[in-house]
Order: C-alpha cells, then sequence, then structure tokens
C-alpha cells in the first residue's frame, strides 16, 4: 500500500514503505507530485502513535527543518488535529515555525495550496510554482508573503518578499530569487523600484512564472514610481545583483545586471544599447593598443582609418615576404626546419635585420615597385637582377653603404620594414 | 620576439613550424633554378602566401570566424566559392548592404549607411578581415584585433625565415 502509494505520488525514498500505517495512505494520495527528504520520512512514524506527538515531535522537525529548509507552512493547530486529514501531510512535510498557526488558519484557499509548497529536497521549485500561480492574482500576494515567513525565520527577512526567497539550495530560482529580492526592495526603497523591474532581462524560463505575480505585485504597489523613472542617483555596476539581501551566495545566473547611471534614461532599450556601446568602445581600446602609433587618436572613424591602414600594410606585407621567399632560394637544402625554427624562435629581429637586409634591399628593391602597385607583371623587366648571387658584386659598394646604415641605425631598421625603407631608398 | 624559452604550443612556434614544413615541401617541389620565368615565380609566390595563409589559419584552429573563412577560401574552388559566396552575402547582408558580386575582384557594394556614419569604413574593414562580412560591428573588432595579432606574427616569422635564407 504504501508502495503504491510510491508509485501514485512518485516518491523517490524507499523509506516510504516503512511507513505502514493507514494514515499514511491519504497522506500519499493528497499530496502529488512532491518528492520528500529521506529524513522527513524517517520522522513519520512516530506520528502514527499519538497526540503528544506534538509536544515532542515538533523539535525533531523543527531541527530537521532547518537543516534542509524546507518551506513551512504549518496550518495545524492542536484543536484543529482531529479536523482533517490535512494536518499529518502538513506535518510529514516538515512543518514548523508554529507561531505561524494563527495565519494560516485564517485563510481556507491557502490549506489547500499549502500541501503543494513543501517538499523540496531536490524537488523543482516551478512544479510548486505552478500551482501557485493557478489562483487569482489578488491571493497570490498573501500566499507568496506566507511561506517566506515561515522559511525565514531563522533567515531574518521582516519584508513579505516572495516565496522564491525559501530556495537557498535550489538554483534553479535563483534568477526568480534576485528578481523577487530586488522587486522586494522596491517596496521599501521606493525609488528605484521601476529601474529594477525595466532592468532585469530574465532569461531563465523556470523563473518566469515566478516573475509573473511578483511583476504584478510591482505594478500595482508602485504606478507612481513608474512615471518617475528617470532615476535618481544610483551607481552604476555591471555586476550580479546582490543575493546578499536573500542571504544566498552568489547565484548561477545567464545574463548582467545593469544600473541605470545618474541623469540617464532607463528604458531597456537605451540600456542594452548603452552596454553596447561599451562593449565597443572597450574593444576599440583594445586595437588602439594593438595598432602602433594610435594612443593620442581619439574618435572612433580615425581610428578605424588607422587599423584599415594597418591592416592594409600588413597583408601588403606578407605578399611583399612570401614574394621574396619566392625568389630568394636556400642554398643548403638540409633539414631547415630544426635549424630554421629554433633561430626564427629566438632570434631577434633586430640582429637578423641588420645583417640580412643589405642584400635583401638589393634584390627586393626591384620588386617593390612591382608589388606596391599591386602588379606582378613588374617582375619581368626586373628579372635579371633576380638571382641573388651574381648582382652583388656590382652592387658592392651599395651593400657597404647600406650596411653602415644598418649598424648605425640597428634598432630602427626593423622599423623600416619593406615598406618604409624602401619607398625611402627609391 | 624574446630570447628566452618561448612555449612550444604557442602561436609563433605552430605558425613556425607548419610554415617551414610547407616551405621545404614548395621548395623540394619545384627548386628555384636561377633562370625560371617570371610566371613560375609567380606561381611559387602564390603557394608560398596559400602556404603562409593556411599554415597561420590551421593554428588557430578555426576558433575564429577569420582562420575558417581563410582555410575555406583557400580549399574550395573558385567556381563554388562564386556560388556560395554569393547567396551567403545576398542573405546575411539585406539589412546593411546590397552587394552584386559581378565578378570576384570587383565586387560593386552599395552602403546603405546604417548608423553614425562609420559606414564606409565598417565595410573596408569588413572586406579586409575575412570572413568579416556576416559579423555585427562587435564581433569585427574582436576578429580584427586577433586579426592583427596574428599577422604581426606571421610577418615576423617570415622576415626571419627570409632573412636567415638570404643569408645563407
Amino acid at each position: 500500500m504504501a508502495s503504491g502509494g510510491n508509485d501514485d505520488v512518485g516518491f523517490k525514498h524507499q523509506s516510504l514503505m516503512n511507513c505502514s500505517s493507514s494514515e499514511m495512505n491519504p497522506l500519499c494520495d493528497k499530496v502529488d507530485g512532491m518528492s520528500m527528504s529521506s529524513s522527513i520520512c524517517m520522522y513519520n512514524k512516530p506520528w502514527n502513535s499519538s497526540d503528544p506527538f506534538f509536544g515532542s515531535g515538533w523539535d525533531p522537525i523543527a531541527s530537521l527543518s532547518q537543516s534542509e529548509s524546507l518551506v513551512g507552512s504549518s496550518v495545524v493547530s492542536h484543536g484543529e488535529f482531529a479536523n482533517s486529514h490535512y494536518p499529518l501531510p502538513m506535518e510529514n512535510q516538515g512543518i514548523f515555525g508554529t507561531s505561524h498557526f494563527s495565519q494560516y488558519q485564517s485563510n481556507p484557499r491557502f490549506v489547500e495550496l499549502v500541501p503543494k509548497l513543501p517538499g523540496f529536497g531536490s524537488g523543482n521549485f516551478s512544479e510548486m510554482v505552478s500551482p501557485m500561480t493557478l489562483p487569482q492574482s489578488s491571493q497570490v500576494a498573501n500566499i507568496q508573503g506566507f511561506p517566506s515567513y515561515s522559511l525565514n525565520h531563522d533567515g531574518g527577512i521582516e519584508r513579505a518578499s516572495t516565496n522564491c526567497t525559501q530556495s537557498r539550495e535550489d538554483r534553479q530560482i535563483s534568477d526568480g530569487v534576485v528578481g523577487a529580492a530586488s522587486n522586494g526592495k522596491c517596496r521599501k526603497r521606493v525609488p528605484e523600484s521601476s529601474q529594477n523591474a525595466d532592468v532585469e532581462r530574465q532569461k531563465d524560463p523556470s523563473g518566469e512564472s515566478c516573475d509573473v505575480p511578483k511583476r504584478q505585485d510591482a505594478k500595482k504597489l508602485k504606478t507612481k514610481q513608474e512615471s518617475g523613472a528617470n532615476s535618481r542617483g544610483k551607481q552604476v555596476a555591471k555586476q550580479v545583483k546582490d543575493g546578499s539581501q536573500t542571504g544566498e551566495g552568489a547565484p548561477k545566473e545567464n545574463y548582467i545586471h545593469v544600473r541605470a547611471r545618474r541623469g540617464q534614461a532607463t528604458n531597456s532599450h537605451s540600456l542594452a544599447e548603452r552596454v553596447r556601446r561599451e562593449k565597443i568602445s572597450e574593444r576599440m581600446r583594445f586595437l588602439q593598443e594593438l595598432v602602433p602609433g594610435c594612443n593620442k587618436i581619439t574618435g572612433k572613424a580615425v581610428m578605424l582609418d588607422e587599423i584599415i591602414n594597418y591592416v592594409q600594410s600588413l597583408q601588403r606585407q606578407v605578399e611583399f615576404l612570401s614574394m621574396k621567399l619566392a625568389t630568394v632560394n636556400p642554398e643548403l637544402n638540409i633539414d631547415l626546419e630544426r635549424i630554421l625554427s629554433k633561430d626564427i624562435l629566438y632570434s631577434r629581429g633586430g640582429s637578423a635585420a641588420v645583417l640580412g637586409i643589405g642584400p635583401a634591399i638589393n634584390s627586393s628593391c626591384p620588386f617593390s615597385s612591382g608589388i606596391f602597385p599591386g602588379t606582378i607583371p613588374g617582375i619581368p623587366s626586373t628579372n635579371p637582377q633576380f638571382p641573388p648571387l651574381p648582382p652583388q658584386t656590382v652592387l658592392d659598394n651599395e651593400l657597404r653603404n647600406i650596411l653602415q646604415m644598418g649598424f648605425d641605425s640597428s634598432p630602427g631598421m626593423d622599423s623600416l620594414g619593406p615598406n618604409g625603407g624602401l619607398k625611402s631608398g627609391l | 620576439m624574446d630570447l628566452h624559452n618561448l612555449n612550444p604550443s604557442s602561436l609563433k612556434s605552430r605558425f613556425t613550424t607548419r610554415f617551414l614544413r610547407a616551405l621545404t615541401e614548395i621548395n623540394a617541389r619545384k627548386p628555384i633554378a636561377s633562370s625560371s620565368s617570371p610566371r613560375e615565380i609567380f606561381q611559387r609566390y602564390r603557394r608560398i602566401k596559400d602556404a603562409a595563409d593556411t599554415s597561420m589559419a590551421y593554428s588557430v584552429r578555426s576558433r575564429r570566424t577569420w582562420s575558417k573563412a581563410t582555410l575555406w577560401r583557400l580549399r574550395t574552388p573558385s567556381h563554388r566559392r562564386r556560388l556560395a559566396s554569393f547567396g551567403r552575402r545576398s542573405s546575411l547582408n539585406k539589412t546593411r548592404t546590397t552587394t552584386t558580386a559581378s565578378h570576384r575582384g570587383a565586387v560593386v557594394v552599395q552602403i546603405t549607411s546604417r548608423g553614425g556614419g562609420l559606414g564606409v569604413q565598417l565595410e573596408e574593414l569588413r572586406e579586409l578581415v575575412p570572413g568579416g562580412e556576416a559579423m555585427d560591428l562587435c564581433n569585427l573588432l574582436d576578429e580584427t584585433a586577433h586579426y592583427i595579432k596574428c599577422l604581426t606574427t606571421q610577418v615576423q616569422v617570415m622576415r626571419t625565415i627570409a632573412n636567415l635564407y638570404s643569408l645563407e
């Protein structure tokens, strides 16, 4: 029977099988879609026995619930224990907070809904929330208020924040929590409210159902502040908003909270645009560091011009160097890879350029004029000079001059590059 | 370039090894004769340039859009590429530009300035950075930064190689 109840209800724990009391059956039937933690189930046994259970049984339940942080919504009063079978299910799910009895009694509607609240352990909050959103929205505010009271009696939240705050363990509703916190904050700190409502972009669907009643709440409570949206002062923080209000650690969120700056529009569109603009300007700054000589430039257009020029020049350099490699052939065809790779990786640009640039300039002079206009047919006119070795005897004087120039201004050689040096040489 | 032991898996070392391998292979395939025609030299130049671009894009491993575009450009033959790029451009650039690709080299682009007057430069940048046609400004700047970094590495390595070659 208990096993049947397990199958029906979908309880996760085998310990329910141990509960062989007849009283457990109505419990199992009533509670649908609940998952109970094992330690709760273990406490079912003493409840079968007697009424004095209440006196003795609350302590384990209370301590249990504190460790498990269940939703406590206690509908049971001592007097009404005999009335319906509801109380048992309530207790089974770890009801605590006996001080809240009186509140719950007044709301019969709430009694129905309560059984569906508790039973976290590893439960899914969205399943719980959706039955909560079914009743009329007017009820929602009240209903949402209660569990948080019972939960956070140790957490110390005085505000009637929504039930989303209770899931310290359940990260799925963390988005909703922060939203709840912010809306809760809204009730006290009125000027920020509309900003918060606008600013948060909730992408997590599990938080959606939680959001809807909250938004309705927020809108009902503060219609005035919506109009005064153009903000009073706040600091900008592109940070995760503090879940510290709710006593949580940093919840896992997949969106960025942006606060509106002082004196700026808080329209969600403009905020998104501002984020985008800041990203773009951050990248432009990074590019400014990459491109040499762009420190003084301000303004996107000029910066982009510089970037374009630089990319073009780099691409031309690659072409030029590959042309050079096509012509300047290594005489030794041994395993150059090993030799050269180390040299390339470890060598300094300056020293190699100084020594190598002498003959390189000579051999590359002819086709510098060919390449930069982008026309390869310039080569045939300079063909006879291509093989590097023969012309060197003719150009020895020039070589000496160039090498001298190279030795004199060795750090500057690299900066000359094929573009600069050759053009000046021409 | 620093003189200490470089990270063996850095971009520069990856590119260097790959490029050297390709270079030696090209040289082995057709060694330079002293009387090479300009056409041969031109072919060689094209091959070396492609080898350089490919090895650089390979070292980046298509983590980036530009490297993917480069590899794709160097692999697919031009006729297939023209068809594909035409379709791609017309579908992706509806909002920004209207392009009529008449010839691979001469693409007529009518720029509809979107906002801020940066339209012309943005289009130029898009043409420069491979694979930049389909990206918004934010990602385009990212790609440009990475592309510039890789280009500078490429130029450094190639220049050193050329210098060492010409020294021998």
